[in-house]
């Protein structure tokens, strides 16, 4: 997808909360207050269209948790600049979910 | 209990999820399940609201596993894969055939053409004519010569038949009245043409005593009502009756005119001019060297007359022969309309593979074995569309029908044939135009083509030059392949 691709604004607040350090579904969820139904969904859209990339985490991280291993999703370089481009059309999806770096400024 | 039926909402949602997915997403959703459940306990007690919560959490599942079938299924959509393939291609061509030899089916004149029986003639007739006529459909002698050359013997024909064609006013049996093109024949007219004839059921006895007339199948049909006991009856021809002796199947008479009826009557009853037919000898055969040869009559009292006897062959070819005929211009003027040239030459060191130059020959061999049928259905179609019967017109828009579609199908498989991968056989997409020829003339100008398998780029020169005439491919390594991955075509 090219990066002047125009994201819903519902894709571009998961690429911001995945920009921000929330990076499993459900913390998703919790932070941007969208329900299962329209998060999960959107995130395999974002990943079929390369914005996002997926890894199951260490089986050893999850039994020292004693919880079961859980799919992380990451923004890759397109993901990257199409948030960028999102950035200006939706100005308050930083206020609304601020960036890492945003937090440490 | 609700965590029963949270992993029964899971695992019937996850059915509707590929299955080479299903195992992932259903690890991933038990595992999210796992944390929502962690997250909505509070000091490790069960709440009511928190339960909705859940169930509200796993009725997403369903969403989810929907999306992931429907995104799966956009990957493997065939139609993607079909588009611009060599299957596509011949499917066309094979529904292009098939359309046009049903249709063929459903119309009487092309079923009339397709027996060929019904049209055959004698090989050892010709039908004499004047040398110097313009057209071979004008009746050129005379009843006179006809009488002359039949009384006398002959070594290169042993038989005569004559008829002319008249406009007569016709009653039929009801009284009925009607103008009919008859053809006033010889006695021995069918029975030398070896023409078939239906409803004869006429003794010789009655045909001696009135002129015997045979009806055409489309004068029986119109103006007779098709009637089945029609054999016998007397119909008033011009100023004389006539007792219908047969039905001449349609498409049958192939000789110049198109007739509602022949008349058959003695030699000293006809007059005027009109067309003769001779039967050859051994002797006249040898000297058939050609479809037309000349003959000189020699006459004692008379100046000799040059002549010309035509064989019928050419005549009764039917639609085959004249497609044969098309089928040869068509290849003759082909390098006039495009180049025969496939396009093969390429500039890197790569070469297919046998198979794969098998594949694109064979491929092309079956377009053109495809357009070949399709393009004779299809011009007996449009021929006998209008019309049941053999006729001149429908000859004309046979063969200019058989040689526009054959010539410009051709054309089309050869254009075709230089815009497909040599590798995989699919039509090359995304035409991008490099340079311009007005700025940059001495640079390369032109459109690059690629194929959406990502096997190669195809050049194609804006301006042909000397050192860039023709179209060149561009096989790609396996570095290009990282853009292709995942497309339905690679």
């Amino acid at each position: 997808m090219a990066p002047e691709t125009k994201l819903s604004h519902t894709a571009a607040l998961i690429l911001q909360a995945l920009q921000a350090g929330f990076v499993y579904g459900f913390s998703i969820m919790e932070m941007t207050g969208l329900p299962s139904g329209t998060v999960y969904p959107a995130m395999r859209r974002l990943e079929r269209d390369g914005m996002i990339r997926s890894n199951w985490e260490k089986q050893s991280i999850a039994d020292a948790e004693q919880r079961p291993p859980r799919k992380y999703y990451k923004l890759t370089a397109t993901g990257n600049t199409t948030l960028e481009a999102a950035r200006k059309r939706y100005p308050l999806l930083e206020r609304l979910l601020p960036s890492e770096e945003m937090k440490q400024t | 209990m609700c965590s029963r039926i949270e992993g029964a909402i899971l695992s019937c949602a996850s059915w509707l999820t590929p299955g080479a997915q299903r195992a992932e997403w259903l690890r991933e959703w038990r595992a999210e399940l796992w944390h929502a459940r962690e997250s909505t306990r509070i000091d490790r007690q069960i709440t009511w609201e928190g339960e909705k919560a859940m169930l509200r959490f796993c009725s997403g599942a369903m969403q989810d596993a929907w999306t992931l079938r429907k995104l799966s299924l956009e990957r493997k959509d065939p139609r993607t894969a079909f588009h611009g393939s060599a299957a596509e291609c011949l499917l066309l061509l094979l529904a292009l055939f098939a359309t046009s030899y049903l249709l063929s089916q459903f119309l009487p004149g092309v079923r009339a053409e397709s027996h060929p029986s019904v049209y055959r003639v004698n090989p050892n007739l010709i039908m004499i004519q004047d040398a110097f006529a313009s057209d071979d459909s004008l009746a050129t002698i005379s009843i006179d010569k006809y009488r002359a050359w039949k009384a006398r013997r002959q070594r290169y024909f042993d038989g005569f038949a004559f008829y002319r064609i008249a406009k007569e006013p016709v009653i039929c049996r009801d009284s009925t009245k009607a103008r009919w093109k008859v053809a006033h024949g010889s006695l021995n007219l069918f029975w030398m043409l070896g023409l078939p004839t239906t409803l004869s059921t006429v003794s010789g006895d009655a045909i001696g005593k009135t002129p015997g007339v045979i009806l055409s199948d489309a004068a029986w049909r119109r103006d007779l009502g098709a009637d089945p006991h029609i054999a016998g009856h007397v119909v008033r021809v011009g100023h004389d009756e006539a007792r219908v002796i047969g039905v001449a199947p349609a498409g049958v008479w192939r000789l110049p005119g198109t007739m509602d009826a022949w008349l058959l009557e003695p030699d000293d009853a006809n007059r005027g001019l009109g067309y003769v037919i001779a039967h050859l000898t051994s002797s006249g055969r040898s000297e058939m060297y050609a479809s037309r040869v000349e003959i000189l009559s020699l006459n004692t009292d008379e100046p000799n007359e040059e002549l010309c006897g035509v064989s019928f062959a050419d005549r009764t070819k039917g639609p085959w022969g004249l497609y044969q005929f098309t089928l040869f211009l068509a290849f003759l003027a082909l390098p006039a309309v495009t180049s025969v040239s496939l396009g093969e030459s390429h500039f890197c060191s790569y070469r297919p593979s046998w198979a794969n130059r098998m594949f694109h020959w064979l491929f092309l061999g079956a377009k053109i074995a495809l357009l070949l049928p399709a393009v004779y259905f299809a011009s007996l179609d449009l021929a006998y569309w209008h019309t049941t019967t053999y006729s001149i017109g429908s000859q004309y828009i046979q063969l200019i029908s058989s040689f526009a579609m054959m010539l410009f199908g051709l054309r089309w498989i050869l254009l075709d044939q230089r815009n497909r991968c040599p590798v995989c056989l699919r039509r090359v997409t995304h035409p991008a135009q490099v340079g311009l020829a007005g700025r940059t003339f001495l640079a390369w100008n032109g459109t690059e083509l690629m194929c959406a398998g990502g096997h190669t780029l195809l050049h194609v020169p804006a301006l042909p030059t000397s050192w860039f005439s023709t179209q060149r491919w561009l096989y790609l390594d396996t570095s290009w392949k990282f853009l292709f991955v995942g497309t339905s075509a690679g």
